[in-house]
């Protein structure tokens, strides 16, 4: 996840939180861990937009995707070399176009890009990942 | 054209006279012209394989071993004089250059007679060892033969050599025994991979001074096999020299002569000896000689070597790593008068090397099949795992054999991009195909929600 959404939900937390510390000391320290979690969580599903939230589980889906591959590469071995290389740098590089896309149209860093619409940087998105792809399928022969 | 023609004819016809593969002209040092006569039946044996002898005086102003700066002699044979020096004509350095030029030299030494400082020097140079002083002679209290030498001792019986190796042919194996008389015998240093012994001494022999006065030898100069009687050398451009101990080994005295063996009547074969050493040295026999090469692609269909001499070789020029490649050879051994298929020692084998700077491979050549007068020997193999120019080369050296190097060279190349398996034919490489389309097929919905979800998004920002 990117830090600038998480700044806003770990805020409203800690707010949350000294509201009650007494009780958090009282209570062990694994539910206290469990408020925290489950507050940034319903707060992160409160405040992220929509767009934002596809963009977020896109980047899980690429994340477990390149994870299972590379554990197979491990257990395996890396016998076509260029095929790990392409299948893994496919995913590893989805993901950066990916967060790149994430930053530019995020309503929260709207003022660090005012002169890119988001239909200009979703067309950069597609154009890098159709590149990306072409790449990829070329160099896996 | 056709007087060119049978000009050509004229001069296949005047090699085919020669036994020899090296040339005809034989120049035969002997100082004493009298002493012609003892070595009569050597000589005319030589004229009968078909060589064109010159005897000359060491001191005769016309002799010369080159002219035009070309050899003027294919073989040469130093009897030995009486005279301590060879002349202007015959020092060490120009018989060396006379080898230097592949002209063949038998050197005969005798206790009875100094050896010409020449012939020392020339020796010294190939690391043959002589003893020193004048009159030293090899002597063997068990081999002699007790009718010419009851008291002295000094006429060695021996059998005819066996095979220098079990990998080595024998080109000196005889019946009967040989009658070395008063030999002088040398030592071979242990250096030198050209220098070979022809005839060891005995066990029991050993080499002294009959001058000297005391009644044990002290220090001899060397005993048993150590000594050699007859040697032969080698060189790089298979240029060889024999050292024959006793010079009258070649006489006609003792070329079939009754001697007595232990009691036992036996009759010398020093004529066939003889044969044997001068058909070596004036490369008669061991000769080895490389006809074609052929090395092709296997593709599984084996091609025949075609050892006409019309076709010229047509081999590719280049391969890849990694590919099947057959190879064969046509080698010749010529045997008196005649090329003969080649057959090695038995615990020998010819090897090819496939080789860049230092081989990659190094392969045992099998016979696969004969013709009249050649063996074709085959190897198949893979090139290796490596691009560059390569050798197919044949360096085989052995005694008594003269020098094969033989070298082919092509490029081995590396795959090129469309030689490569496709990567759905290699099963490990399943799970990354998946992995890329997955992450694409993912990529394509991810872009259809996104696109789809684009109004709500819009309103989202407008109710903001």
């Amino acid at each position: 996840m990117a830090p600038k959404t998480r700044q806003p939900a770990q805020s409203t937390a800690s707010a949350s939180s000294t509201s009650a510390p007494a009780r958090s000391n009282k209570s062990s320290g694994s539910l206290d861990a469990q408020d925290i979690v489950q507050s940034v969580w319903s707060n992160y599903l409160k405040k992220t937009p929509q767009r934002v939230k596809l963009l977020d589980s896109f980047m899980a889906f690429l994340v477990v995707v390149g994870a299972l591959q590379f554990l197979y590469c491990l257990i395996v071995g890396n016998f076509p070399f260029n095929a790990f290389l392409s299948g893994f740098s496919a995913t590893v590089g989805q993901f950066v176009l990916t967060a790149s896309l994430r930053i530019q149209t995020n309503p929260e860093n709207k003022a660090d890009f005012e002169s890119i619409s988001h239909e200009r940087a979703f067309a950069d998105f597609v154009l890098g990942s159709l590149l990306l792809h072409f790449f990829c399928i070329n160099f896996i022969n | 054209m056709r007087w060119l023609l049978s000009l050509f004819l004229l001069g296949v016809a005047a090699c085919v006279s020669a036994l020899s593969v090296s040339g005809s002209r034989l120049l035969v040092v002997l100082e004493d012209e009298g002493e012609r006569e003892k070595y009569g039946v050597f000589l005319g044996d030589l004229s009968d394989r078909g060589f064109h002898t010159t005897i000359q005086s060491p001191k005769s102003d016309k002799l010369s071993l080159f002219q035009h700066g070309e050899r003027a002699y294919d073989h040469v044979i130093i009897l030995p004089g009486k005279s301590k020096g060879l002349g202007p004509a015959l020092t060490a350095n120009q018989l060396l250059d006379f080898m230097k030029k592949e002209g063949n030299v038998l050197v005969t030494l005798s206790s009875d007679h100094a050896t010409p400082t020449a012939v020392q020097s020339l020796l010294l140079e190939l690391d043959i060892s002589i003893p020193s002083d004048k009159g030293a002679l090899v002597v063997d209290h068990f081999n002699y033969d007790s009718a010419s030498a009851a008291e002295k001792h000094d006429v060695l019986l021996l059998p005819f050599p066996k095979a220098l190796r079990p990998d080595v042919k024998n080109y000196f194996a005889g019946e009967g025994v040989i009658a070395v008389p008063r030999a002088v015998g040398q030592t071979l240093g242990n250096e030198s991979p050209l220098i070979e012994p022809i005839l060891r001494a005995p066990n029991t022999a050993y080499s002294y001074n009959p001058k000297d006065e005391a009644d044990i030898v002290e220090d001899p100069f060397a005993t048993g096999e150590q000594l050699t009687i007859v040697s032969a050398m080698q060189a790089h451009n298979s240029a060889r020299l024999t050292v024959v101990g006793a010079a009258e080994i070649l006489q006609n005295g003792w070329f079939a002569e009754k001697a007595t063996l232990s009691g036992k009547a036996v009759k010398t074969a020093n004529r066939e000896f003889a044969k044997k050493v001068s058909q070596w040295t004036f490369k008669e026999t061991g000769v080895l000689k490389v006809g074609k090469l052929l090395h092709y692609l296997d593709e599984g269909v084996s091609k025949k070597l075609n050892t006409s001499l019309s076709i010229p070789e047509h081999n590719p020029t280049i391969y890849r790593i990694k590919q099947d490649v057959a190879f064969q050879v046509e080698i010749s051994e010529y045997s008196g008068d005649h090329l003969a298929p080649f057959i090695p020692a038995s615990s020998d084998s010819v090897q090819l090397e496939f080789s860049m700077l230092s081989p990659f491979h190094r392969l045992n050549l099998t016979p696969i099949s004969q013709t009249a007068n050649s063996t074709i020997f085959g190897v198949s193999f893979k090139t290796p795992d490596q691009h560059g120019i390569f050798n197919f080369r044949i360096n085989y050296r052995r005694p008594f054999l003269t020098n094969i190097d033989e070298k082919r060279q092509v490029t081995v190349r590396h795959f090129a991009h469309d030689e490569w398996p496709r990567s759905w034919q290699i099963s490990g490489a399943w799970v990354w195909i998946g992995g890329i389309w997955v992450t694409i097929v993912g990529w394509v919905a991810f872009v259809a929600v996104w696109l789809y979800s684009a109004p709500t998004e819009r309103s989202v920002k407008k109710t903001q």
